[in-house]
C-alpha cells in the first residue's frame, strides 16, 4: 500500500467517488450517502464526471470487445493518484480482478489498470481498513441483518468491515442470517438469461432474512438488494432492501427504487406470487 | 436386465430443462435433502482438519506437476503395469474405447459384466458398446443400480439416485427383481445386496473405474463405501478398469494427500469404507484375484484440454464438492446440464470435451459466486474458466446476434458520458410518469424474465451525475 | 504436523477412536476376555458360521474359540463364496492398522486370502497393538519396490447413503466391522 492510513483532519485524503451506473440511474441516495460518509471521516471527495460504467456486464457474459472499451474509459476517467472508493463490491473486484484479464495482452493498459486496482476500495473496506473508522456516527435505527455479496466476500475478502461498522452504531440491533454468504441469485447477466433459477435463488435468500426479523436488509452490492429488493416488494415482505451507504449516512426508509415512502405500499399476503414455481 | 440408454448429449437444453427441474417437487426436496447434508458434512471435516489448506496447495502442486509431465508419468504407469502383468490400452476417442473394450469382453468370453462407478466409462456410452458384444452389464453401485433399473441418467456425480425416493425404488425394484414392496430403507438395501452378491459370484468381469493411477507401481486406485469396487477387482476372473489419462499420480507416496482431500470434499468422511490399491494381474500363489487385468485409459479430449489455457481442468478429483456448494446445481439438480458431467466442474468440462458449440449454455448457467472455487480440494480456478469459456463463446460466433447488438448499444452509450446522462434523465422521467415511484411490474424481453417476479426498479428522476452538478456547482 | 513420537498406547487410542467414528467396533484383548462380547455381536446380528483363512493360526485360535458362544459352525471361504446363505463372520490377521484414520490394511502378500473382508456379513480384524501405525504413509512404505496385487483399505462397515441420503451399512460389503486388538 503506497498511501498511509491516517486520521489527521487538517490533511483531506484525496478520493475520487466511483459511483457506479448502476447507484447513478436506480439509487442515486446511495451515491451521496457514500460521499457523505467518506466527508464525515476526512476525505475530500471528487467526483470525476467523464465515470460511466465499469464494464462489468459485457465482460461477465464475455463480451470482452465492449468490457474493454468501457474499462478504457474508465481509466482515463481516474487520477492518477489518491483513493477510488465506490459503494459497490463487484464493481471494485471488476477493476481490481477483471481489468488484469481484459489487459492481459496489452501490457501498458496492464500496468496502468494493476496501478489503478491497487488504489481502489469498496466503501466499508475504506472506512475500516484504510481510514481506521471504528463508529460510523450514524443515527440510523432499526433490527438490521446483512447479505455478503459474493464478490465483495470472496472477490475482496470483505467480510467482517461491514460487521463492524454496523455493530457500532447504537440504533442497530445486528442480527446475523444464516447463509449470509450464499449468492442471492443475482449475477448481473444471470438474472436476464436464468431468470427462474435467479428467482429462486432470490427467494431462498429472502426466507433466511424473513427468518432473522429484521426490518432491514442491507449489503455493500446494489445489484444484490434491487434483487432482494424487488421480490420483498413484489410480494410484500414486511423488510426493507437498503444500502449500507445509507445506513451508514443515517437514513431510514428502504432503498428509494421501490417505494418514495415505505408506509405508502400496501403489503399484499405472502405467497401470491404469480406462478406455481415449486419452493 | 435392461442396459442405460445411450448418454445423449443435451448440454444445450439447460434452459428448459432447468425450468422443468425447478418444477419438480420431488426433485427439488431430493436436492435440498441431499446437498444441504453434503455441504454440511463436508463443512464439518473441513473444520475439524486443520491441514486442510495446506494439504489442498499441496494436492494441487502434485496435479500441476503432473500435467505438466504426464506423457512421461503415463509411460511409467504402463511400464509398470505392464511388468506386473497388466494389460493395457490407450484410446484416443470414445470409438476406440468402446471398440477396445467391445474386443476384450469377446476375447475373454465374458457375458455376464458387474461394474463399479466409473464416470470416464459413462462418456463413451461402454455399457452400449458391452451389450452390443453381447455381455450383460449390470450396475452394482446402490444408486446406479437404481437408475439403471429405472432407465435414467445419473443426476450427481457421487449420488446418482439423489433424486429418486423411497417409494419410486421400492416400486423399481418390486417391478425389476420381484421383490416385496417396502418403505424401509435398510431392507432396500438388503435386497440390492442379495441381488448383486449373485452378480459378483458369477460375473465373468468386473470393471471399475479408477480415481487415481499410481506411476511408480503402475496401480489403479479405487474409493468406495459400499465395497462394491473391492469385489468386482477381486473376484471375477476379469478386472477391466476404465480411467482417464489424467487419474495419475506420481507415487504411491502421494496417495494419502489425496485420501485426505476426495472423501472429506465428498461426503464429509475422514476416509471412505474402502481403498482397494491393486497392482497389475494376480499373483501366482494368490488364493483369489483376477486371471486377466486390463486398463483402457482414456484419452477422449484429454490431451487437448491439456494443450490450451483450461488445463488446470484435468486436476479434478471428482469429489462432487462444486457441486454440492453450487446454488444453481442444488436448484435444477444434474439432469439439466444435459451429460455426464454436472454442477461447476460440467459447466466447464462439458464444453471441453463436446465442444463448445454443443454445450454453450452451459458456461451462463452460473452467477460466478464462486463457492465451487472455495471448496474445490485441488484448487480449480472454475469461475475464471467459466469467464474465460463465456468469452470463447463469442469469439466463436456462439452469442445471439441480439445480445451482441444489446452489448454494442450499451457499450456505445457508455462512451459518452453527456449521452448516458441523457438518457438517465429521459428514462428518470419517464419511468416516474408511468410508476409513481413504485417498483415496475412488467417489461418487454429482455428483462421480462426479472419482472415475472420480481419488482424492477424505476430509474430516478434525477441520475446522481446531475444532482452532483447542481449540488456543488460543478459542470465536470 | 510433526511432534514427539507417539507412543503405542497414543497410537492404539488414536485408532480406537477413529475406528469406532467410522462405524467399526473395537474389542479389547486378550482374546479370553473378548470372547463373550465378541459372541454376543455376532448371535445380534445372526450370525450362524464362522470362516478363517487356513494359514491363519490367531483367526483360527479366536473363531475355533468362538463356536459354543453362538453355537456357531465352522465353514470356509470356499462355500461362502459358492453362494452359501448362511450369515457368516469372517476373521482375520490384519497386517496393519492406521491411527490417522481408523483403517485396517490387509494386503495379497504372500498369497494371503482377502474372501473375509470381503464376502463375509461381520469382518473380524485381529489387530496387534505394534501393528498400529500413525498415518496412511507409514501403511504404504513398504510396498513401492514390489507392491501386491491388491492393498486394502478397510474403515469401518460397508456404507451407502445412495437413497434418500440415509446412512445405511452393509452396501456389498461386511455389515459390521470388529477390531479385535491384542497386545
Amino acid at each position: 500500500m503506497p498511501y498511509t492510513t491516517g486520521m489527521d483532519p487538517k490533511e483531506p485524503i484525496p478520493v475520487s467517488l466511483f459511483f457506479t451506473c448502476l447507484a447513478d440511474a436506480f439509487s442515486p441516495g446511495v451515491c451521496t450517502a457514500t460521499v457523505e460518509v467518506l466527508e464525515r471521516f476526512g476525505a475530500a471527495v471528487s467526483v470525476p464526471l467523464s465515470q460511466t460504467c465499469c464494464g462489468q456486464p459485457a465482460f461477465n457474459s464475455g463480451n470482452r470487445k465492449e468490457a474493454r472499451a468501457m474499462a478504457r474509459k474508465f481509466l482515463l476517467s481516474f487520477p492518477d493518484d489518491g483513493y477510488i472508493v465506490t459503494p459497490s463490491g463487484s464493481c471494485a473486484a471488476m477493476v481490481k480482478h477483471g481489468y488484469p484479464v481484459l489487459f492481459r495482452d496489452e501490457p501498458r493498459t496492464l500496468t496502468r489498470a494493476r496501478a489503478v486496482g491497487e488504489r481502489i476500495f469498496e466503501l466499508s473496506q475504506f472506512l475500516v481498513d484504510v481510514l481506521g473508522v471504528t463508529d460510523p456516527k450514524s443515527d440510523f435505527s432499526g433490527k438490521v441483518t446483512y447479505h455478503d455479496s459474493c464478490h465483495l466476500r470472496r472477490g475482496l475478502g470483505v467480510v467482517s468491515a461491514p460487521r463492524k461498522l454496523l455493530r457500532a452504531i447504537p440504533g442497530v440491533e445486528f442480527v446475523e442470517m444464516e447463509e449470509s454468504d450464499r449468492c442471492c441469485g443475482f449475477g448481473g447477466v444471470f438474472s436476464l438469461k436464468y431468470p427462474r433459477i435467479s428467482c429462486k435463488m432470490t427467494e431462498r435468500k429472502v426466507e433466511r432474512i424473513l427468518a432473522t426479523g429484521a426490518s432491514y436488509v442491507t449489503s455493500g452490492d446494489l445489484g444484490c438488494l434491487l434483487s432482494i429488493g424487488g421480490l420483498i416488494s413484489r410480494v410484500g415482505y414486511p423488510v426493507k432492501a437498503i444500502h449500507l451507504a445509507e445506513i451508514l449516512v443515517g437514513k431510514t426508509g428502504g432503498l428509494s427504487s421501490f417505494a418514495a415512502d415505505a408506509a405508502s405500499v400496501e403489503p399484499r399476503p405472502p405467497g401470491t406470487v404469480r406462478w406455481a414455481g415449486g419452493r | 436386465m435392461g442396459g442405460r440408454p445411450l448418454m445423449e448429449l443435451n448440454a444445450n437444453a439447460f434452459g428448459r430443462n432447468s425450468r422443468k427441474a425447478l418444477l419438480d417437487k420431488t426433485l427439488q426436496e431430493a436436492l435440498g435433502r441431499t446437498t444441504g447434508r453434503f455441504q454440511a458434512h463436508r463443512d464439518a471435516a473441513v473444520a475439524a482438519f486443520p491441514e486442510f489448506e495446506a494439504t489442498r496447495e499441496r494436492a494441487s502442486r502434485i496435479k500441476r506437476d503432473v500435467l505438466d509431465h504426464l506423457d512421461t508419468y503415463l509411460a511409467r504407469f504402463i511400464e509398470e503395469a505392464e511388468k506386473r502383468g497388466a494389460v493395457v490400452h490407450v484410446a484416443r476417442g470414445p470409438g476406440q474405447a468402446r471398440e477396445i473394450a467391445a474386443r476384450i469382453a469377446r476375447d475373454e468370453g465374458v457375458t455376464l459384466a458387474v461394474k463399479s462407478k466409473s464416470m470416464a466409462s459413462e462418456e463413451i456410452s461402454f455399457n452400449e458398446a458391452l451389450q452390443g458384444a453381447g455381455v450383460t452389464v449390470v450396475e452394482s453401485d446402490l444408486g446406479e443400480f437404481i437408475i439403471q433399473l429405472a432407465g435414467e441418467a445419473p443426476s450427481h456425480i457421487i449420488a446418482p439416485a439423489v433424486h429418486k425416493t423411497r417409494e419410486q425404488i421400492s416400486r423399481l425394484f418390486e417391478r425389476h427383481l420381484g421383490e416385496p414392496r417396502t418403505d424401509s430403507i435398510p431392507e432396500l438395501v438388503a435386497m440390492a445386496r442379495r441381488h448383486l452378491r449373485a452378480k459378483f459370484l458369477s460375473a465373468g468381469m468386473g470393471v471399475s473405474g479408477g480415481n487415481f493411477l499410481v506411476a511408480d507401481t503402475g496401480s489403479v486406485v479405487i474409493v468406495t463405501n459400499e465395497g462394491n469396487g473391492r469385489m468386482g477387482t477381486v473376484l471375477p476372473r476379469v478386472h477391466l478398469a476404465v480411467v482417464g489419462i489424467e487419474k495419475v499420480i506420481p507415487r504411491l507416496a502421494d496417495l494419502p494427500t489425496f485420501l485426505r482431500l476426495l472423501p472429506r470434499s465428498a461426503s464429509g468422511q475422514t476416509i471412505s469404507s474402502y481403498v482397494s490399491i491393486v497392482t497389475g494381474a494376480r499373483r501366482a500363489g494368490d488364493p483369489e484375484g483376477p486371471e486377466r487385468t486390463h486398463i483402457l485409459l482414456l484419452d477422449c479430449g484429454r490431451s487437448a484440454i491439456l494443450e490450451g489455457k483450461y488445463r488446470e481442468i484435468l486436476k479434478c478429483v471428482r469429489c462432487a464438492a462444486c457441486l454440492n456448494a453450487c446454488p444453481v446445481y442444488q436448484s435444477v439438480g444434474g439432469h439439466a446440464y444435459g451429460w455426464v458431467y454436472s454442477g461447476p466442474i460440467g459447466a466447464v468440462l462439458t464444453p471441453l470435451l463436446v465442444g463448445l458449440p454443443e454445450a454453450a449454455a452451459l458456461p451462463d448457467a452460473s452467477t460466478l459466486c464462486g463457492a465451487c472455487a472455495d471448496v474445490c480440494p485441488v484448487k480449480i480456478p472454475l469461475p475464471d474458466f467459466l469467464l474465460e469459456l463465456r468469452s470463447d463463446a463469442r469469439e466463436q460466433g456462439l452469442k445471439a446476434p441480439g445480445e451482441i447488438a444489446a452489448m454494442k448499444g450499451y457499450a456505445g452509450v457508455m462512451k459518452r458520458a453527456g449521452l448516458l446522462e441523457a438518457i438517465e434523465r429521459i428514462a428518470g422521467v419517464l419511468g416516474q410518469f408511468f410508476t409513481k415511484g413504485k417498483g415496475i411490474a412488467g417489461l418487454p424481453y429482455p428483462f421480462s424474465g426479472w419482472t415475472e417476479r420480481r419488482d424492477f426498479p424505476v430509474p430516478a428522476a434525477r441520475p446522481f451525475r446531475k444532482r452532483w452538478k447542481i449540488q456543488r456547482g460543478v459542470t465536470r | 504436523m510433526s511432534s514427539p513420537a507417539a507412543t503405542e498406547g497414543d497410537l492404539v487410542a488414536r485408532f480406537t477412536e477413529t475406528f469406532t467414528a467410522a462405524g467399526g467396533v473395537l474389542l479389547l484383548g486378550p482374546v479370553e476376555a473378548a470372547l463373550a462380547d465378541l459372541g454376543e455381536i455376532l448371535r445380534a446380528e445372526g450370525v450362524a458360521a464362522l470362516f478363517f483363512p487356513e494359514d491363519d493360526a490367531a483367526a483360527r485360535e479366536i473363531a475355533e474359540a468362538l463356536v459354543p458362544f453362538g453355537p456357531f459352525h465352522l465353514t470356509t471361504g470356499a462355500e461362502v463364496r459358492g453362494g452359501s446363505a448362511a450369515v457368516t463372520a469372517g476373521f482375520r490377521s490384519a497386517e496393519a492398522a492406521i491411527a490417522e484414520t481408523g483403517t485396517i490394511v490387509e494386503t495379497s502378500a504372500g498369497g494371503r486370502t482377502l474372501l473375509p473382508g470381503l464376502i463375509a456379513d461381520v469382518h473380524v480384524s485381529i489387530v496387534r497393538a505394534a501393528s498400529v501405525v500413525a498415518r496412511m504413509e507409514e501403511a504404504l512404505a513398504g510396498f513401492t519396490a514390489d507392491p501386491p496385487r491388491n492393498i486394502s483399505f478397510l474403515s469401518g462397515p460397508s456404507k451407502t447413503a445412495d437413497i434418500e441420503q440415509t446412512l445405511t451399512v452393509g452396501a456389498h460389503g461386511p455389515k459390521k466391522a470388529i477390531a479385535l486388538l491384542l497386545a
